[in-house]
């Protein structure tokens, strides 16, 4: 049977393939716009971005309110880390059945959190309307307030219907809570130091980025949300600075702070070596704080100077492979795009499920005229793809993990599911030992 | 027993409808699958399916979005299924419902007839099933849709003499069984579904998308004409049971059985298949010997079994029997599916074997969370859970073995397969569980024997002892409480800015340099500030070796404080020895956890034990949220001082209590204090003289005379051995207790300077903060750097928005967001940018700034334009 490797008309538009997309600039690339009905679009919905960005809070209660379904896959399924409480690792869920849906799920939702007070003595809680609860038209806004009059506590609505949106959506909705709950902190007296916003401490990702501030002389007020706490996040408007990391799920976080709390911002990256490096020396500067630049300036070329040693015993056995790459934002993808040329591994393919169009000029700009670019692709489309660029390795999350292993290549896990740390100079070693073992595994010999 | 949380399901036991409706289309030939609703379902569940199988999962989705909500899905469904047939060519398409599509109401059955009509050419056999997350869970979806695959396939009744073997949820190993038992047997078999190469492929070169395997349209079409259908569950209820719509519509005849797990129930499907026509073989006799065999080898280790048996009902029900038959008790059985049907088949079985070995009385539940499963199985001693990889959580913490047999399995390989049917594959299993048992035993048997004749106190002991030591090495560098302490420097941190009592001796002022006396210090630190302060004196002072909090408040009227600080330090400088001083009302709570923070040495200042002369001391104290005065307020406060003292000095932390003489009310009652202190552990006293205090109740007491405390000394000196050393220092001291120095190193914390040079300054146009990668005029923020073309350095962010005039929303109008932008970036001498159009680039070079446009790092592209 002759191999299909079509393209479905209305998806063209959102791929860069020199065959049929003429505009080199990417700047065309269709985007943002609802998945294609029917193609598997590897996107998840609003509940999931908003999830991911408040599961970090490692004292909340998490209730999924709506059927079971949404609260069994998310159970405890990230690798973000705690140094104090666990129960954001537990999943809680209405388990709304038949009867609810036809006559309502509030009084339900309201008894869950009166006996949750009861049994645990919650200091907060998150509740999450899915899908149906949009439909069936619980107000979850008025159960929470009332909750949260009769039992002195903080409970959060998070109305995030699935169908409402894209995942970005849900972590707008994310922020939206968060600034719900520090809202009647904004008082507090501030001290010098920064939070950092936009890491979800995977692997322990949010402590290297502590551990490089705390080196060079700066202090961690708090973090959003990676190893947070009910207490950590009323204490987010003490900071002088914000710095965020994972601009796509946070910036807006950080905007609402320098809006209504007056705490500046800045973007930073801790994803290779530049971008850390570049990162701890902007942070130092943008608090004026002299001793720290100092001390940024000696850390960073240290680290950096051992980081490209390590990375330069393995450039030979990395050197002219091609790598597929499919992400979920803009900016991770670009990022990964620059490691690899820092690598001496080409870019042939790369697509993510949520890019803007900027992001899309970009990756057009710093990947040679012949890589395909996609936006919100499918797995056939990254089979196409794979196949014809040659690639050696694809990097991108679990459920791609399977596709690029039937189709002999190797793989790189850049999800939340990880168990290895890649941010900073320990994330760059992480990631090439990662890419080597894959890549120059010997069992790729064996199915030639 | 049982939860007062019974409207929340905490850590769910079970999946939703449409994951058992996608894993049953997955052993369908050539079939793919969408589920009708929002994009979020097909991806989670697809996560959930690869992660387990290890294989390429494609379930499509409708992708429902607010529009399709409102006004129906129709249009995204007949969409979708025309792009599975361009993309996937498929024989079957799957549709399968989700909450959403339920909740609105769709007529799917509608849209496919719709369908069709306007697809005359598809050739795609359409089965749709109603599976609302909400109507059961992932084992009643599994059957629903075997059902709804029977009946919207058109059948050939024509008698064949198959014979349809139907099942729940298997893994594709258990699949490959059936199929070649089949084959041994001589029979002819219609295995529905058949997922035995779908979820577990095979490598090959060239990658297909449909890997080929699963039952037929042609075979389901024959399981009209079959002569017995055998439906290996027995919890199908008739309206979703397929065996029983065979029944109904073309009589074929059929035999409800459990899935074919143990010896009794493998025993009984061969039989049936025996029955059936099917040859019972010699290989078949020797697997189920060697199976009793084995049994035998292990039936004693598996007698320490205890186990929580959790997952769908067949398989409870299976797994309770096989663990039976070998006496392994099964402590608690639970499933989260709806089924009351499950306990009384169950409840004699698992009773008669707990009761030989007088186990206890095992629990059946149904509708259970992990949450319970978790609970219970503590309470009913369980050593063993048997599932799937889900109760890893659970069984950590109760420290149980984990025999993963089940969907799904997120944290080993090779979930798909692993085998758990017949004799080789019920063999295969409880030579797991036996071997977690073993493996327990040989990991813990030796502590455990030993603990029983010594009791786990002699390693306590050994840790306490070693802990002592350390501590009295740091009492020889402590210069409180050693004279030979005197050369090693100590610094106190003013960390602490409350108080919660009142002494009449007190005023508590702050900047008062001169002064030498405990509660005076120039500023109080934060945690943070002051760790970088103890760091910053560390490296000018080899000998500092003890870090204390002596005030200015209470050092624990501010607990949390005190905690960040020596946490902070102690994760850099582990040696150090940490001391505090506090007046003891807030000992008896914190006691544990300044051990826990390795806090070696405290000071008590104890003037009194007797109430009475306390209220005199005393004008008030502040506990828990409420003011005392009095004798009551004494009578807390000496009461706690005395409880934290023994808390405190019973594991090994060296107490001082410090004592100040107030003549005419507690000088001659002194010797008490000591003594008393003295009883509950305290190491060594300080009695003290008075320093008058200006504004204090005490301002002009009499002081006593150094005589008469040397005499009240000598005294109390035969109860406790006293300091005579003391300097009464700052609460900011630092240094040798001769030698002050605080003052050397008063602000040194984080003091600004921003040395201007010539610099250029360099307006960058960014949306990452990493890259220059905006538009010129789509910048809402610059990001401005100076350079002198050698040194780089980041100034600030600037937003837009501060720049507009007039109208807030200024950013929303072109002309007047150009404008605040050329207004942000007027006193730079460069603008760098992705892009930039015609008409602000003229204004910007008539205004004398240079444009530079790049998509490089910021940082290289400064530099550039710099040098």
């Amino acid at each position: 049977m002759e191999k299909n490797l079509r393209i479905l008309e209305e998806r063209k538009k959102s791929i860069r393939d020199n065959s049929f997309f003429c505009s080199g600039n990417g700047k065309g690339i269709s985007c943002e716009r609802a998945s294609v009905s029917g193609t598997v679009s590897q996107r998840a919905c609003v509940y999931s971005g908003a999830r991911v960005v408040l599961n970090p809070v490692t004292d909340a209660y998490h209730i999924v309110h709506g059927p079971i379904g949404c609260s069994s896959y998310t159970w405890d399924i990230r690798g973000s880390l705690s140094s104090g409480e666990e129960t954001y690792r537990q999943s809680f869920s209405t388990d709304l059945r038949e009867t609810d849906v036809i006559f309502g799920g509030e009084k339900k939702l309201s008894a869950a959190i009166d006996e949750l007070v009861a049994e645990k003595s919650p200091k907060l809680i998150f509740v999450y309307a899915t899908c149906i609860v949009g439909v069936i038209g619980d107000d979850i806004e008025a159960v929470c307030r009332k909750a949260s009059e009769k039992h002195g506590i903080r409970v959060i609505p998070v109305k995030a219907p699935g169908f409402s949106g894209t995942k970005s959506q849900g972590y707008k909705l994310a922020c939206d809570a968060i600034m719900e709950l520090i809202r009647p902190c904004s008082g507090i007296s501030r001290e010098n130091g920064v939070n950092i916003l936009g890491d979800f401490n995977l692997a322990g990702e949010i402590w290297t980025i502590k551990s490089y501030l705390k080196k060079i002389g700066i202090n961690v007020i708090s973090t959003a949300t990676g190893d947070s706490s009910c207490e950590s996040l009323m204490r987010l408007p003490a900071a002088r600075l914000n710095i965020v990391q994972c601009a796509g799920s946070s910036v807006y976080l950080a905007d609402r702070m320098q809006e209504e709390m007056g705490i500046p911002f800045i973007k930073v990256s801790f994803f290779g070596w530049e971008d850390t490096s570049s990162s701890l020396i902007r942070v130092a500067e943008a608090l004026g704080d002299m001793k720290a630049l100092e001390k940024a300036i000696a850390f960073t070329e240290a680290e950096t100077s051992k980081a490209k040693e390590f990375i330069e015993e393995f450039k030979p056995r990395l050197k002219g492979k091609k790598a597929a790459i499919y992400v979920g934002g803009g900016f991770k993808a670009i990022s990964l795009i620059r490691q690899f040329n820092e690598m001496g591994i080409k870019t042939v393919v790369v697509g993510t499920q949520n890019g803007k169009a900027d992001e899309y000029e970009i990756m057009s700009r710093i990947t040679d005229e012949d890589t395909v670019i996609l936006d919100d692709a499918n797995p056939s489309e990254l089979e196409k793809y794979i196949i014809e660029k040659e690639a050696d390795i694809l990097v991108g999350g679990v459920k791609e993990r399977p596709l690029a292993y039937k189709l002999g290549v190797a793989f790189c896990d850049h999800n939340h599911e990880r168990r290895h740390s890649l941010v900073g100079y320990e994330g760059i070693r992480n990631f090439t030992r990662e890419i080597n073992i894959s890549i120059n595994s010997p069992v790729w010999a064996l199915c030639k | 027993m049982g939860t007062a949380i019974v409207n929340l399901d905490i850590n769910p036991c079970k999946m939703c409808m449409p994951m058992g409706a996608a894993s049953a289309f997955s052993g369908l030939k050539n079939c793919m699958t969408i589920l009708h609703g929002s994009q979020g379902c097909a991806t989670y569940i697809r996560r959930h399916m690869a992660t387990h199988y290890n294989e390429p999962v494609d379930i499509a989705s409708s992708s429902l979005t607010e529009h399709g909500t409102v006004f129906g899905g129709e249009e995204n469904l007949i969409k979708g299924i025309e792009n599975i047939i361009s993309l996937y060519n498929p024989d079957i398409i799957g549709v399968a419902t989700t909450c959403l599509a339920e909740t609105i109401g769709e007529d799917v059955e509608a849209i496919i007839q719709r369908f069709y009509k306007t697809h005359s050419d598809a050739r795609v056999k359409i089965i749709n099933v109603a599976s609302a997350g909400y109507g059961g869970t992932q084992y009643e979806g599994f059957l629903k849709t075997l059902r709804a695959v029977v009946s919207h396939t058109e059948m050939d009744p024509t008698p064949n003499g198959c014979i349809n073997i139907i099942t729940p949820m298997l893994s594709p190993a258990d699949c490959r069984q059936l199929k070649s038992l089949f084959d041994d047997m001589g029979l002819k078999c219609i295995l529905l579904p058949d997922l035995s190469e779908n979820l577990d492929g095979v490598y090959t070169r060239e990658y297909e998308r449909l890997k080929g395997g699963g039952t037929s349209l042609e075979e389901i079409s024959k399981m009209a004409g079959a002569k017995h259908t055998i439906e290996l569950s027995l919890f199908a209820s008739d309206e979703i049971s397929p065996a029983q719509y065979l029944f109904d519509s073309y009589g074929v005849p059929f035999t409800r059985m459990a899935l074919p797990v143990g010896i009794r129930d493998t025993d009984a499907f061969i039989d049936a298949l025996v029955s059936l026509g099917g040859k019972r073989t010699g290989e078949l006799s020797k697997e189920r010997g060697r199976y009793l065999d084995a049994m035998i080898d292990s039936h004693k280790y598996c007698a320490d079994g205890r186990a929580a048996i959790f997952g769908e009902p067949d398989f409870v029900y299976s797994m309770t029997r096989l663990c039976c038959e070998n006496g392994l008790v099964p402590m608690l059985m639970a499933t989260g599916s709806d089924c009351p049907e499950l306990a009384p088949m169950l409840e004699k079985e698992a009773r008669a074997c707990a009761d030989i070995q007088f186990a206890g009385t095992p629990l059946i539940r149904d509708d259970c969370d992990y949450e319970e499963i978790e609970r219970l199985s503590e309470e009913l001693g369980v050593n063993i859970m048997i599932g799937s990889s889900d109760g890893r959580r659970a069984a950590q913490r109760l420290g149980a073995g984990l025999v993963r047999c089940a969907f799904p399995i997120h944290d080993r390989v090779g979930g798909q397969r692993m085998k758990t049917i017949l004799y080789e594959g019920s063999h295969n299993l409880f030579e797991q569980a036996a071997n977690v048992l073993l493996a327990k035993k040989e990991e813990s048997f030796r502590e455990e024997i030993y603990e029983m004749h010594f009791g786990p106190k002699e390693a306590a002991n050994k840790k306490a002892a070693s802990a002592a030591k350390t501590t009295a090495e740091k009492t020889e560098t402590h210069p409180c409480f050693n004279c030979a302490g005197g050369k090693y420097a100590r610094i106190h941190l003013p960390v602490a800015p409350n108080c919660n009592i009142q002494c009449n001796y007190c005023v508590r002022k702050y900047d008062c340099p001169n002064e030498s006396r405990p509660g005076v210090t120039t500023e109080v630190l934060t945690p943070w500030e002051a760790f970088e302060k103890f760091k910053y004196v560390k490296e000018k002072m080899d000998n500092l070796t003890v870090v204390g909090v002596a005030g200015p408040g209470d050092a624990l009227a501010d607990f949390e404080r005190i905690r960040e600080t020596l946490k902070l330090i102690r994760e850099e400088y582990p040696d150090v020895t940490f001391c505090l001083s506090t007046n003891g009302l807030m000992l008896p709570l914190y006691a544990e956890e300044l051990i826990e923070l390795g806090v070696s040495h405290v000071t008590v200042t104890m003037n009194t034990v007797d109430p009475e002369i306390g209220a005199k001391i005393y004008k008030h104290i502040d506990f828990l949220g409420r003011r005392y005065t009095g004798v009551a307020g004494a009578s807390i406060l000496l009461a706690n001082q005395l409880t934290g003292i023994r808390l405190l000095s019973s594991q090994g932390v060296v107490c001082k209590v410090n004592s100040v003489v107030l003549k005419g009310i507690n000088d001659e009652k002194l010797e008490d204090v000591v003594k008393t202190a003295a009883e509950a552990g305290a190491y060594i006293s300080n009695i003290m003289q008075l320093i008058p205090v200006r504004g204090s109740a005490f301002e002009d007491m009499e002081l006593v005379s150094r005589k008469e405390i040397n005499e009240i000394r000598r005294v109390c000196g035969v109860h406790l051995k006293q300091m005579l050393h003391c300097r009464q220092c700052r609460a900011d001291a630092i240094g040798t207790l001769g030698d002050d120095r605080s003052i050397d190193f008063r602000g040194c914390g984080a003091e600004k300077d921003r040395s201007k040079s010539k610099a250029k300054r360099y307006a960058v146009a960014t949306k990452s903060g990493m890259l220059v990668d905006q538009h010129f005029g789509q910048a809402n923020e610059f990001y401005i750097y100076e350079s002198n073309g050698d040194i780089l350095r980041f100034v600030e962010k600037r937003p837009v928005y501060k720049y507009c005039t007039g109208s807030d929303g200024c950013i929303d109008d072109k002309e007047e967001k150009m404008d605040a932008i050329l207004k942000a970036v007027s006193d730079c001498d460069a603008v760098l940018a992705l892009r930039i159009g015609n008409s602000p680039s003229k204004k910007l070079e008539e205004m004398g700034i240079k444009i530079i446009t790049t998509y490089d790092r910021i940082e290289d592209a400064v530099k550039k334009a710099a040098s």
